[in-house]
């Protein structure tokens, strides 16, 4: 199935709405965190690489915002788990 | 006829080198705060989970929701003027500055309602990185709100002629705006 913007912004919404409900429904159970982080964490690659057309980019940009994604949801799942 | 670069050169990452050297600069720095966020919340955690309960969720979803929006509208107009369709790539751009527009009017009633009730800089520790991290980020918004309004207006006035590669890379610095609000928004607003 093809990725459209179209497509992108109705996940970017669901995604926005069940951060809304995770953060409602499930604070303070074990793993919280990691659903919030993991939620923020696919919207900001559906923007970067739908909305900023990084999936077309040359592989060494893709990897550096893999790595900075995993660098900053690691450290912070790791520091408040 | 405005033709997109090989963007699977090295060199040419769509938006440009220089606006990707900025953005990932943009993204150490914020991301550098946040993690030091987590880092001091850890030496007095309830103290953090209060101070962050007096932020409304809300307010932060329905912001993101905006800014989303508006980065739609954003990588829309990019769409159509790589077919070269510039009038409707020019559309585009009103939509998104409505979406930053409201952005920064729901934030500076958050912004008025965390001051009357006294939650200004210096109040805590965490209310001194919501003003300082939201602060920083607002002012960014109102300079990608400038650079939309700028390209908006040499589309207007150069039609076919306005360069492409700019618009890519005013279009992408507004889109930074909107990955930096989604590293904020979770950790201000919902995680501590």
């Amino acid at each position: 199935m093809k990725m459209t913007h179209r497509k992108a912004i109705i996940g970017l919404y669901v995604l926005t709405l069940l951060s809304a409900l995770a953060s409602t429904y499930l604070y303070g159970i074990k793993g919280f965190t990691g659903i919030i982080l993991g939620l923020s964490a696919v919207k900001f690659w559906l923007v970067s690489f739908q909305f900023m057309e990084m999936k077309l980019a040359h592989p060494f940009w893709k990897v550096i915002i893999g790595v900075y994604l995993i660098a900053f949801v690691g450290a912070v799942w790791l520091i408040l788990s | 006829m405005n033709t997109s670069p090989d963007y699977r050169n090295f060199y040419y990452p769509p938006g440009g080198i220089l606006i990707w050297i900025i953005i990932l600069v943009e993204l150490l720095t914020f991301g550098a705060a946040l993690v030091g966020l987590a880092v001091v919340s850890r030496e007095d955690p309830a103290s953090y989970h209060r101070s962050r309960l007096l932020l409304h969720p809300f307010y932060g979803a329905l912001n993101t929701v905006f800014l989303l929006t508006s980065g739609y509208f954003m990588a829309m107009s990019v769409h159509w003027a790589k077919q070269n369709r510039w009038k409707k790539s020019a559309k585009q751009i009103p939509w998104a500055l409505l979406g930053g527009f409201l952005f920064v009017v729901l934030k500076s009633v958050e912004y008025y309602e965390k001051w009357v009730a006294g939650l200004t800089l210096g109040y805590d520790t965490f209310f001194n990185f919501y003003w300082l991290l939201t602060g920083f980020h607002v002012v960014h918004v109102l300079i990608g709100l400038g650079i939309l309004a700028g390209m908006y207006a040499g589309i207007k006035r150069k039609g076919e002629a306005f360069q492409l590669t700019d618009l890519e890379a005013g279009a992408h610095f507004w889109h930074m705006v909107d990955l930096i609000w989604l590293l904020l928004f979770p950790m201000l607003y919902l995680i501590l």
